[in-house]
C-alpha cells in the first residue's frame, strides 16, 4: 500500500465527436497522485484540463466524449471499465468534485440542508436525523453563521462565496480520498476567493484528502499546490514540483505563461510581455510540436516531430526538444 | 491639462418593486454620489468587486442607462438631459468595449457588417471611403484583412475582442468605456489586448474609463485609479500612490488578496470575513465596516466623507475615519 | 509534410465565412432521418401542387360507381358510399391540408412574431401589458367552443375555420418570441448598437428579429401540423371545410361506412394524414436541432 499511488492515470486519450470531425481533447496524458498531495493542473481554455478532471469521475458527457484509450487506476483498480451504477457509489465517497459555477451546481428548488442530507445518506447508513446533525456540524466547521437556521435556506438566499463553501463542505461530507476542484474560485471575487482557498486547505489538512486543483490562475497554484502539470492542447508539456516550476520553468510555454500574467509590479512596464499568436484549433493541429507556432525557441526539428514528455533532470519533466 | 469628462455626484438608483400592487418600496443604490474627472488621453481605472456598481456607472455615463441624479460633463457640456437626437451625435465621441466577447457581436452579421454599422449609422464617407476605413481599422487592431466575410463564431475570444475594439474605434471616439475587456480572456491573450489598448491610447489620444475587478490588470493600463465599494468611491489617487501606499483598509485587503505567482512568498493576508453586503440593504455608517479589520465605534454610525489626505498636487482621496 | 500543411489550410479556408445558416444546413444534411422526412413532405407538396395545377385529383367529385366498391385497378382504394374514387379524394385532401397549413402557419407566425417582438422589446410598458392581456384572454377560451362560435357568427364564410385557427394559434408563438426578445435585448450586442446610436426600429429589425428567425421557423412548422390536425377534427365535426374535400370530411363519411365494414375511406384518409404529420414532426425536430444556436456554435 505504501508504494501504491492513490491515483494513477496512464496514457489517457479522450476524444470528442464534433460536426466537423473528431477532436482529441486529451491526448495521451499520464500522471499520478499520492495521498494528501495537492496537484495543480494549469492551462488555458481548451487545453483539456477540465476534461481530464471530469474523466477522473467518469463524468465526461458521452456522446460526444469518449475515453478511447488508457487507464485511470484508483488504488490500483481501473475506473474506466466501471459501470455507471458502480460509479454512483464511487463518486462522492472516493473521489468528489466541485465546479466553477456555484450558482448552477446547487439545485435551486431544494434547501441546502435537503441536498446535504441526500449526499450524506447516499453513501452512509445514517438516519435522516443523524444526517442532518452531520450537515449542521459541517456548516459550523466552515464557519457559516447560524447553521441551524441557514440549513433550511435555499441556494439563492446565499452569496456566491457561501454557496461555493457549501459545495466544498458537501463534497467532503463523506470523507473522500480525493477532491477534484475545477476552477473553484474563478467565478468569485478576490476577497472571497481567498476565503474559499483557505477553506479548501484547512479541510484538506483535517481530512487528509488529496486535492487536484484545475485552474488557469498561476497565483492560486503557487499558493496551494505541491506539484504542477502544465497542459497545452491536450498534452502535458511540463511537470514539476511547485517551487521548481516557478523558479526555473523549462518549457517555453510555461515560461511564457509566467511572464505574461498581469501582476502587480514595482514599476509600470512600457509593454507587457505576451505570448504571440493564438492556441491552435484542435481540428487542425500542426504536425510537430503543438506550441511551435508561438514558440520563440522553435527550430525546424520542432515542426517535424512531436517532443515526448521526458525527464530533463530529477525535478522536471518537459515535452520540449530545446528547453530552457 | 484639459478635462475631457467630468462626473459630478452621479447617482443611479433602481426602484425595487414588491407586493401585490408592485409599488416601489425602496431603491437599490447602484451608483451613489460618484464624482471624478478624466483628462484627455488619460485612463482612469475603476476597481471593485461584483455588485459594487462599476458596470452601472459605465453604462450611465454613456446614457445606456438614465442617471437618477448628478451631472456628466463631456467637453464641458452636461449630457444628462440631451435629447435622443443630440445624444446620438455625441455617441460618435463616446464608445464602449464589452466584457463578453461572445455576447457583444451579433452572431448573424459578418465582421464587415459589424464594423461598418457605426459608419452607416452616422453616414460617414462614401462607399469606398467606408471600405478603406474598415480595412484600416483591421490593421489598427492587428487582425488580418481576410476576416471581413467571416462570422463571429469563427474567432477566438481574443480575436472577437479585437473586432469589438475595431467597432468602437470606427467613429474616432475621444472617450471609451472599457468594461472588463480582458477578464473573459485567457491569461496569454489578456496581455495582448492590454498592450493593444495602451497602444491605441498613444496613437489616437483616447481617454479610457477602464473598469475591472482585477487590480493587477488595472495597474498596467491606468494613470489614476478609483476603488469602488457598494456604489461609492472609497479611494481615488494616482496609480503610483495607490499601489505603493494604499490607504483604505478595503484597498489594502484587495491588494493582499491577489494570489502571488511565487511559491516562496507565503501569503501575508488579512482574509476578509463574509461577502460584500448587497446594495439592497447597505449597512449604516461606513459601508465597509462589517468586514473591516479596523472598524471603530464611529464607523458603525457615520458615513465617512471622501477627503484629500495627499497634497494639492499629489491628490489622494480616501473615505475612511482612520484618516 | 508540405502536403499535410496545405491540406489543413485548405480545410480551413473551406469553413471560412460560414454563416449560422449554412452551418445549420450542413448539420441538417447529416441528419438522415430528418432528410428522409423532408423528402416525404416534399412528395406531399408535389401532390398538393399537382392538384392545384389539375394534374390529378380533379375527378374527386365525380360519381364513378354506384355506391361502395372495393379496391381495383381503376380505383386503387376503391370508392366510397357515394361511388366517388377514394384515392382521388385523398389526393385532393392533400391540397386542402397544405392550403390550410400554409395560410394558418404563415399568418399566425407572422402575427405572433411581430406582436411578440414588440411586447418583448417594450416589456413592462403599455404595449407589452396590452399584448399579454390580449393573448391571455384568447388563451382562456376553449378552442372548439371558439371555432363553433366563429362558424356561427361568420355564417357560411369558407374561411371561418382559418380565422379561428389564426386568431388562437399566434399566442404560443407570441409568448415564446416575447421571452426570447427579452433575453436578447439585454445582450451586449444590442447595447453596442445603442451605444453607436442605431435607431430602435433598426435594432428591432436588424439585430433582434434575425436572431429569433430560427425559432419562428420551427414554430411555423409546428403550427402547420397543428393546423392540419385541427382541420381534420373540425371537418369531422362539420365545422371545417365547406368547399372541396378534406381528410376530415372523408373521415366523417367513413363514420357511416365503417359500421358496414368498409374501411377503405378511413384507412386512406388517416394514412395520408398520419404519414404527413409524422414526417413533418420529424423534420421539425431535425430543423430545431440544426438551428439551435447553442448547438451550432
Amino acid at each position: 500500500m505504501n508504494n501504491q499511488k492513490l491515483l494513477e492515470v496512464q496514457d489517457l486519450v479522450i476524444e470528442f465527436t464534433t460536426d466537423k470531425g473528431k477532436v482529441r481533447a486529451v491526448d495521451g496524458i499520464s500522471f499520478s497522485l499520492n495521498n494528501s498531495e495537492t496537484l495543480g493542473i494549469v492551462g488555458e481554455s481548451g487545453c483539456g484540463k477540465t476534461v481530464t478532471a471530469l474523466s477522473l469521475l467518469k463524468l465526461i458527457p458521452s456522446p460526444p466524449g469518449k475515453i478511447i484509450q488508457g487507464h485511470i487506476l484508483y488504488q490500483g483498480k481501473d475506473i474506466v471499465s466501471k459501470s455507471e451504477s458502480a460509479m454512483r457509489h464511487f463518486r462522492g465517497k472516493e473521489i468528489s468534485m466541485i465546479f466553477q459555477e456555484p450558482m448552477t451546481s446547487l439545485n435551486p428548488v431544494f434547501t441546502i440542508g435537503n441536498q446535504m442530507i441526500d449526499v450524506i445518506r447516499q453513501h452512509t447508513h445514517a438516519s435522516k436525523k443523524e444526517a442532518k446533525e452531520r450537515a449542521i456540524k459541517m456548516l459550523e466547521r466552515i464557519r457559516i453563521p447560524n447553521p441551524e437556521r441557514r440549513i433550511d435556506e435555499y441556494p439563492h438566499q446565499m452569496s456566491g462565496g457561501m454557496r461555493q463553501r457549501i459545495m466544498i463542505a458537501m463534497a467532503l461530507s463523506c470523507n473522500p480520498k480525493i477532491l477534484v476542484a475545477d476552477e473553484p474560485t474563478t467565478a468569485l471575487d478576490v476577497t472571497v476567493q481567498a476565503q474559499v482557498m483557505a477553506q479548501i486547505s484547512e479541510l484538506q489538512k483535517k481530512f487528509n484528502t488529496a486535492v487536484i486543483l484545475v485552474t488557469h490562475d498561476l497565483g492560486v497554484i503557487a499558493e496551494t499546490c505541491t506539484n504542477v502539470l502544465v497542459m497545452y492542447c491536450g498534452k502535458i508539456v511540463e511537470r514539476a514540483d511547485v517551487s521548481t516550476l516557478f523558479e526555473s520553468p523549462r518549457h517555453p510555454y510555461t515560461r511564457g505563461l509566467l511572464t505574461s500574467i498581469p501582476r502587480i509590479r514595482e514599476k509600470k512596464l512600457e509593454k507587457l510581455p505576451t505570448i504571440e499568436g493564438t492556441v491552435p484549433d484542435l481540428l487542425h493541429l500542426p504536425v510537430g510540436c503543438r506550441y511551435a507556432d508561438r514558440c520563440e525557441r522553435v527550430r525546424d526539428h520542432c515542426r517535424l516531430e512531436e517532443p515526448p514528455l521526458e525527464k530533463k533532470d530529477d525535478k522536471t519533466e518537459v515535452a520540449c526538444f530545446y528547453p530552457y | 491639462m484639459q478635462n475631457l469628462l467630468e462626473v459630478k455626484n452621479l447617482k443611479k438608483y433602481f426602484p425595487v418593486k414588491s407586493g401585490f400592487l408592485r409599488r416601489v418600496r425602496h431603491h437599490l443604490k447602484a451608483v451613489d454620489g460618484v464624482s471624478f474627472v478624466i483628462q484627455k488621453a488619460k485612463t482612469l481605472g475603476l476597481v471593485g468587486e461584483s455588485g459594487c456598481g462599476k458596470t452601472s456607472l459605465g453604462r450611465t455615463i454613456l446614457r445606456l442607462m438614465e442617471a437618477t441624479a448628478g451631472e456628466i460633463l463631456f467637453e464641458g457640456i452636461n449630457i444628462v438631459h440631451l435629447s435622443r437626437k443630440h445624444m446620438n451625435k455625441k455617441r460618435r465621441d463616446m464608445q464602449i468595449i464589452f466584457q463578453d466577447p461572445y455576447g457583444s457581436l451579433n452572431p448573424r452579421m459578418t465582421i464587415c457588417e459589424i464594423i461598418r454599422e457605426p459608419l452607416d449609422t452616422h453616414n460617414i464617407g462614401s462607399k469606398e471611403e467606408k471600405s478603406k476605413r474598415i480595412l484600416d481599422l483591421l490593421d489598427v487592431v492587428h487582425l488580418r484583412r481576410n476576416v471581413l466575410n467571416r462570422y463571429p463564431h469563427e474567432f477566438s475570444g481574443g480575436q472577437r475582442q479585437r473586432i469589438g475594439i475595431a467597432r468602437a474605434l470606427a467613429l474616432h471616439p475621444k472617450f471609451i468605456v472599457a468594461d472588463e475587456p480582458v477578464s473573459a480572456l485567457d491569461v496569454s491573450v489578456q496581455s495582448q489586448v492590454l498592450n493593444l489598448i495602451s497602444e491605441l491610447q498613444k496613437k489616437f489620444g483616447i481617454s479610457f474609463l477602464f473598469i475591472s475587478h482585477d487590480l493587477a490588470v488595472v495597474q498596467h493600463i491606468s494613470h489614476d485609479v478609483a476603488v469602488m465599494y457598494l456604489g461609492k468611491i472609497v479611494e481615488k489617487t494616482s496609480t503610483e500612490n495607490l499601489y505603493k501606499n494604499p490607504k483604505h483598509p478595503y484597498t489594502q485587503s484587495l491588494l493582499l488578496a491577489i494570489p502571488v505567482a511565487d511559491p516562496k512568498q507565503k501569503p501575508q493576508r488579512i482574509i476578509l470575513e463574509g461577502d460584500a453586503p448587497s446594495s439592497w440593504a447597505p449597512p449604516p455608517g461606513c459601508p465597509f465596516h462589517p468586514r473591516c479589520p479596523e472598524a471603530k465605534e464611529i464607523c458603525r454610525e457615520v458615513i465617512p466623507e471622501l477627503k484629500n489626505v495627499g497634497t494639492a498636487e499629489n491628490e489622494h482621496w480616501v473615505s475612511c475615519h482612520l484618516y | 509534410m508540405n502536403e499535410v500543411i496545405q491540406n489543413s489550410t485548405n480545410k480551413q479556408t473551406h469553413t471560412y465565412g460560414e454563416s449560422l445558416w449554412s452551418k445549420a444546413l450542413r448539420k441538417l444534411r447529416k441528419d438522415t432521418i430528418g432528410i428522409v422526412a423532408f423528402f416525404v413532405v416534399l412528395i406531399y407538396l408535389g401532390i398538393a401542387v399537382g392538384v392545384c395545377l389539375g394534374f390529378f385529383g380533379s375527378s374527386w367529385d365525380r360519381f364513378v360507381t354506384d355506391g361502395y366498391s372495393g379496391m381495383s385497378r381503376q380505383h386503387i382504394f376503391g370508392t366510397n358510399l357515394n361511388g366517388q374514387d377514394i384515392f382521388e379524394r385523398a389526393l385532393y385532401g392533400t391540397k386542402t391540408a397544405f392550403q390550410i397549413g400554409f395560410i394558418v402557419a404563415i399568418v399566425a407566425t407572422f402575427l405572433g412574431g411581430i406582436l411578440g417582438a414588440v411586447a418583448g422589446f417594450f416589456s413592462g410598458k403599455i404595449p407589452d401589458v396590452l399584448i399579454t392581456w390580449f393573448y391571455g384572454v384568447i388563451d382562456s377560451i376553449p378552442f372548439y367552443l371558439f371555432v363553433a362560435a366563429l362558424a356561427v357568427a361568420l355564417a357560411d364564410n369558407p374561411y371561418a375555420m382559418h380565422i379561428a385557427m389564426i386568431s388562437t394559434f399566434w399566442t404560443s408563438t407570441c409568448r415564446i418570441i416575447r421571452g426570447e426578445v427579452i433575453k436578447i435585448k439585454h445582450l451586449e450586442y444590442i447595447e453596442a448598437a445603442r451605444a453607436i446610436g442605431v435607431s430602435y426600429t433598426k435594432i428591432i429589425f436588424k439585430h433582434i428579429i434575425p436572431n429569433t428567425i430560427h425559432i419562428l421557423l420551427v414554430q411555423s412548422t409546428i403550427l402547420f401540423v397543428t393546423a392540419i390536425k385541427s382541420e381534420v377534427i373540425l371537418s369531422f365535426l362539420n365545422l371545417g371545410v365547406k368547399e372541396g374535400v378534406s381528410w376530415g370530411l372523408m373521415l366523417a363519411e367513413a363514420a357511416q361506412e365503417v359500421p358496414a365494414g368498409n374501411f377503405n375511406n378511413f384507412i386512406a384518409a388517416s394514412g395520408f394524414m398520419l404519414i404527413l404529420v409524422l414526417a413533418f414532426n420529424t423534420f421539425s425536430d431535425a430543423l430545431q436541432d440544426a438551428l439551435d444556436p447553442k448547438k451550432v456554435s
